[in-house]
């Protein structure tokens, strides 16, 4: 009996340990909070960041496309009828008579068949590739697979 | 002493568990209270809004793709109450470089209405005014004086309709109001497709949560059938026109009669598009717009053509038939007299055309009988809308037998074009089937659309075969004979043209035809073998003339022959030379 007490009291932890174990546990329960915590500050702001960046680019590309139409109105009131009339007499020209004009015979010319003013198919931008486990948060993560059950939590 | 302690210690968990549930169930009964759900609305509201993102609106070509109808940017000017710090300043600002009431503007600024923080104070101000007053508020800032400043004054760009070419095409073309709504013409036509779909989104004010800006279509642009150049000189002409034979509104339509596609179309009075601001002061009603397809007239003897061509198609006469003419013709009991009062004696169809006899016609007409007659009347399209992708067409009126007002002396005036109504388009579109081997088509403006880059042409459509095609062979030559006959002032040198006169009275509100007063109309087409151009013109009581071989003749001659070099038409010499080859 005394030999079991012996050992039980060899073995056992001291007060100030255990209680040294239980705040440090704690501590680390804190640590481990404050890290999340630091982690989903960060995603979050640089989401936000991001995402004004986005919404900055986007109206300068709108921004752009007005100053496009802007220009092509500009550009088209300069070369009116009117103003090309206009600048054709101040340059000497005058209107040509039916008598005047003469037809030639080309051969193998053919006339236009219509007008087609439709942009010529540019160079098409790759379809996004990155993958989302690169560009998404973890809160992001696991959102989506809370809201997805059928994917579950993997 | 320990279980004192004990007991104390009880009753202290005890009452703060007690307390714990009430303070939970008074969250709770909060939380589901009427007044939570305004809390909820009013903290929802503060959440962010929904903006509205709208498309840039289509743009209009013309067909060889200049541009009739575009945008530019127009500026919303504001004051923000809450940074304005010299409402002096900004008041005088903007009174001068906007035109805009000092006193007015000061008042508003100093005194604004309850729970406005942001004063507009214009909505359209022009790029340049804007520029001057953005580089004035960037100079007084950078000045060390906290006054004078315009501080306060901001400015958001949006896009506004602007029409380069002013007046070109305006009865054509329409106009875009304020708020962005097409009125007349193409742009009322296809406003919806011009327009665009505007996209709503929901947009937080939480600035960790930027939503994406989304990308709005522009409305579809269109290219019309309409030559910027012809309309230009057509317009020019029937400026002159008006002038020249005091007339006091005209209609010249250009159209290929094989398609139905209007390559030009001038109407008096035009406006200018970008200040349509003025339209209540041009036009007195919504018809006069576009008086070619909006107000119906009694045409006169163009509508010959119909009747030799119903005539012809049943077989009754043929060009050789002959009748004699003795200068008048009793139908319902009315006596109905030639246009100089005259007796031509013994003449064919040619000659008859040739004349234009009232008292040949109508004799043709009573010849056909009413069912026969109508029923050609009927399929040439008239009374009927051509449909024509323009807004504010008319249908005009034709008389049946069965109705109220029709008389049988109707079939002899509607035989030379008095007692019915129709429109310059509507005639051309009857027309087109004389000079289209018998089909008659669709007028149209719309060649094609422009969306997401790709192009979508629109086919011609045609609306049945009033005649057959050697009737409508026959016609033009009877009609382009008539012409050469007559030495008709509408011959163009050097190319074979079909067409026919029309010098109609003008119905007064009382019943009666006012006698002193003419509308003179001509409708051509040409080459005779080959038509290329359909033209009609149509002038509104002349009064240098009141005949329309002395007015609107030699105006679609001129019209022709404009027509002819812009579409690089060689003469028939040259090019049945080439065909030839």
């Amino acid at each position: 009996m005394n030999t079991t007490n012996r050992l039980n009291h060899a073995y056992s932890q001291a007060p100030w340990r255990v209680q040294r174990q239980w705040v440090s546990i704690f501590l680390l329960i804190v640590l481990g909070f404050a890290m999340i915590a630091t982690l989903y500050l960060m995603v979050t702001s640089q989401a936000g960041i991001v995402g004004r960046e986005i919404q900055d680019l986007r109206l300068a590309i709108m921004e752009t496309e007005h100053m496009n139409a802007d220009l092509q109105t500009e550009l088209a009131r300069l070369t009116s009828s009117n103003e090309m009339e206009r600048q054709a007499r101040e340059l000497g020209f005058r209107a040509v008579k039916p008598e005047e004009v003469e037809y030639l015979y080309v051969p193998g010319y053919i006339a236009p068949q219509g007008p087609t003013l439709a942009a010529a198919p540019g160079l098409q931008p790759s379809a996004p590739s990155t993958p989302p486990e690169y560009t998404q948060s973890l809160l992001d993560w696991l959102n989506e697979r809370l809201q997805t059950p059928d994917r579950g939590l993997r | 002493m320990r279980q004192q302690y004990a007991w104390r210690s009880m009753l202290l968990n005890g009452i703060m568990a007690v307390v714990a549930v009430l303070i939970i169930l008074q969250m709770v009964r909060i939380q589901a209270s009427a007044e939570a759900e305004a809390f909820r609305e009013q903290a929802n509201a503060f959440k962010g809004g929904y903006k509205t993102y709208y498309p840039e609106r289509g743009e209009i070509y013309d067909r060889n793709g200049h541009l009739l109808a575009g945008n530019q940017i127009v500026y919303e000017v504001g004051v923000d109450l809450t940074t304005v710090i010299d409402p002096h300043s900004v008041a005088m600002a903007v009174s001068v470089n906007l035109d805009k009431d000092f006193d007015e503007v000061y008042s508003e600024i100093l005194n604004p209405p309850p729970g406005i923080s942001y004063l507009v104070v214009d909505n359209f101000a022009s790029s340049e005014a804007v520029a001057y007053l953005e580089d004035l508020k960037k100079e007084l800032g950078e000045s060390e004086n906290p006054t004078p400043s315009l501080a306060g004054l901001e400015f958001s760009p949006r896009l506004q309709r602007s029409y380069p070419e002013a007046s070109l095409a305006s009865n054509v073309l329409g106009f875009v109001n304020r708020e962005g709504r097409g009125y007349f013409g193409v742009e009322e036509k296809y406003n919806d497709l011009l327009a665009g779909n505007p996209v709503q989104v929901w947009v937080p004010n939480d600035p960790n949560r930027a939503v994406e800006i989304p990308r709005v279509p522009n409305g579809t642009s269109l290219i019309l059938t309409i030559n910027r150049d012809l309309q230009d000189a057509v317009e020019e002409i029937l400026d002159r026109s008006l002038s020249e034979y005091d007339a006091q509104h005209g209609t010249i339509i250009v159209m290929n009669p094989k398609n139905g596609e209007i390559l030009a179309m001038a109407a008096t009075p035009r406006m200018d598009l970008n200040n349509f601001e003025n339209y209540g002061a041009i036009y007195d009603n919504a018809s006069e717009y576009n008086r070619a397809i909006g107000m119906p007239y009694e045409p006169g003897s163009v509508m010959k053509i119909f009747t030799m061509g119903a005539a012809l198609d049943t077989g009754l006469v043929n060009p050789n038939t002959t009748f004699l003419d003795t200068g008048e013709i009793q139908v319902g009991g009315v006596t109905i007299r030639n246009w100089d009062q005259a007796a031509w004696g013994v003449q064919n169809m040619v000659g008859c055309l040739q004349h234009s006899l009232n008292v040949c016609l109508t004799w043709v007409a009573t010849q056909l009988g009413p069912q026969n007659f109508y029923g050609y009347m009927n399929r040439f399209g008239f009374g009927h809308l051509t449909g024509v992708d323009m807004s504010g067409e008319a249908a005009g009126r034709l008389k049946v037998p069965g109705d109220a007002d029709w008389y049988p002396v109707d079939l002899g005036t509607n035989s030379f074009g008095q007692g019915i109504t129709a429109t310059p388009l509507q005639i051309m579109t009857g027309a087109s089937a004389i000079a289209n081997q018998g089909h008659m088509v669709t007028p149209h403006t719309l060649y094609a659309m422009l969306r997401d880059g790709h192009q979508f042409n629109v086919p011609p459509q045609y609306a049945g075969s009033p005649i057959r095609s050697d009737t409508a062979a026959t016609l033009n030559e009877m009609l382009a004979i008539s012409l050469e006959n007559e030495a008709s002032a509408a011959l163009v040198p050097g190319y074979r043209i079909a067409g026919k006169t029309g010098t109609a009275q003008i119905p007064t509100p009382l019943g009666f035809y006012d006698f002193s007063q003419t509308n003179a109309s001509f409708i051509g087409w040409g080459p005779v073998d080959d038509p290329q151009f359909m033209i009609y013109v149509w002038l509104e009581r002349p009064s240098a003339s009141i005949w329309g071989s002395q007015t609107a003749a030699p105006v679609f001659s001129e019209a022709a022959q404009k027509t002819i070099i812009l579409l690089d038409i060689p003469p028939d010499s040259v090019r049945l030379n080439m065909a030839a080859r």
